[in-house]
């Protein structure tokens, strides 16, 4: 009997506030939890304006630096997520999977490292050779062209990655991405010396976790969803 | 294999525990019974038990003379990846069974951390600050989480024993 593939309902929130955005993630998480059926796992994709945002290693990231963060333009987040801090922004692909891993492998190590390898697949459709490394996330030699930051309760996932399409890159100077000293950050159109954007970018980041999670995908055609 | 080990470590303490009492002045039967009767299943009866009990979300807790240590299993480790950060709960929070109490941090992923029981943390461990690899590589023994008090004895019945949750490892996995 063949494997019934898991399937995954694509709503794309387009451009949205980050603030938003986690409310989005947070009532889908509920479905999840508190649902007696079962709720579809979802693949929840936008792009933020300017924004900062930690994870729950707090320490690092005293009010003065945000502070010093805001008065650049940008917003400020601390969030549940692994990962220390990143910065979101306009042609930056922000990809949520709200998923259920019980469909899948109940193990937050083979979940990220899936993640990795999705992200790994799509630059190789660009022709761009990327890598993992020591530090979580995907690289094109010392340069991080997707973070990725999780959190997950209860086996449900929830953030997830940011891959940089056309992204400022500036943004990255204002802090130590990731908390890695010595690396930098690269994007899509850095690599191929031309412009891609998220519409490029999209098609085939879905393609990739098609093959990667064995799943089939499901569009949710009015997909911006307000809170 | 993770159940041989902590099975065997048992049997290594009892059989040095016996060769110590031997070579000692004989103890009161109550100490002797206290030395061996974690291999007897935990009840409301003995507080002295130490035998690790375990949830369906892969915490361990043993209950030692009142105070619950509580950590997470051998295969809740290995399913994390390398820890890098232990985020615990404040002495004094009070819990209740299935509460969140705190997360645990490995590529770049945030797990969150359930209490196995109703109680008050007493202690929490703060090697895990400096070393929080020690949840990986000593997961039953130095990598403990946190200490709380048992405020619901019954709730430990409800738990699975080592064998029960061997099985249940293998349900998940198959």
């Amino acid at each position: 009997m063949p494997v019934r593939k898991a399937t995954l309902r694509v709503v794309n929130l387009g451009r949205i506030c980050y603030h938003s955005a986690l409310k989005i993630q947070q009532q889908h998480i509920k479905q999840h939890l508190e649902s007696c059926s079962t709720p579809p796992n979802t693949l929840l994709l936008c792009e933020h304006e300017p924004i900062y945002t930690t994870g729950i290693r707090r320490a690092p990231y005293n009010l003065k630096e945000e502070q010093r963060l805001q008065a650049l333009g940008a917003d400020f987040c601390r969030t549940n997520r692994g990962g220390l801090i990143t910065f979101h922004g306009p042609g930056q692909l922000v990809c949520y999977p709200i998923l259920d891993l019980g469909c899948f492998k109940k193990s937050i190590r083979w979940y990220v490292c899936e993640l990795e390898r999705t992200v790994i697949s799509m630059c190789r459709m660009f022709g761009i050779e990327a890598t993992t490394s020591p530090d979580t996330g995907v690289w094109v030699g010392e340069n991080k062209i997707c973070a990725i930051g999780i959190h997950c309760g209860r086996y449900i996932t929830s953030h997830g990655l940011a891959l940089n399409c056309n992204t400022d890159l500036t943004w990255f100077q204002h802090i130590v991405p990731c908390g890695i000293v010595g690396k930098g950050v690269t994007s899509l159109s850095q690599e191929l010396g031309r412009d891609v954007t998220l519409g490029e970018a999209t098609p085939k980041l879905l393609e990739a976790f098609t093959e990667q999670f064995n799943c089939t995908l499901t569009y949710d055609l009015n997909s911006v969803e307000t809170q | 294999m993770a159940m041989c080990t902590v099975l065997r470590c048992f049997s290594v303490s009892l059989t040095s525990s016996f060769t110590r009492l031997s070579s000692r002045n004989p103890l009161t039967p109550a100490k002797l019974l206290a030395k061996t009767c974690y291999r007897r299943s935990l009840s409301t009866n003995t507080p002295f038990c130490a035998a690790l009990k375990f949830t369906d979300k892969h915490e361990w807790v043993r209950v030692d003379s009142g105070v619950a240590t509580v950590g997470i299993s051998n295969f809740a480790q290995e399913a994390l990846g390398d820890v890098v950060y232990c985020g615990l709960p404040e002495i004094g929070t009070k819990l209740s069974q299935s509460d969140e109490f705190g997360a645990l941090e490995s590529v770049k992923a945030a797990s969150e951390l359930y209490s196995p029981l109703t109680g008050e943390v007493t202690d929490v461990n703060d090697a895990l600050a400096d070393t929080p690899g020690l949840v990986n590589k000593s997961c039953y023994k130095e990598g403990w989480l946190m200490k709380m008090t048992v405020s619901v004895p019954a709730e430990l019945d409800g738990l699975m024993d080592e064998a029960a949750y061997e099985r249940y490892i293998k349900s998940i996995e198959d």
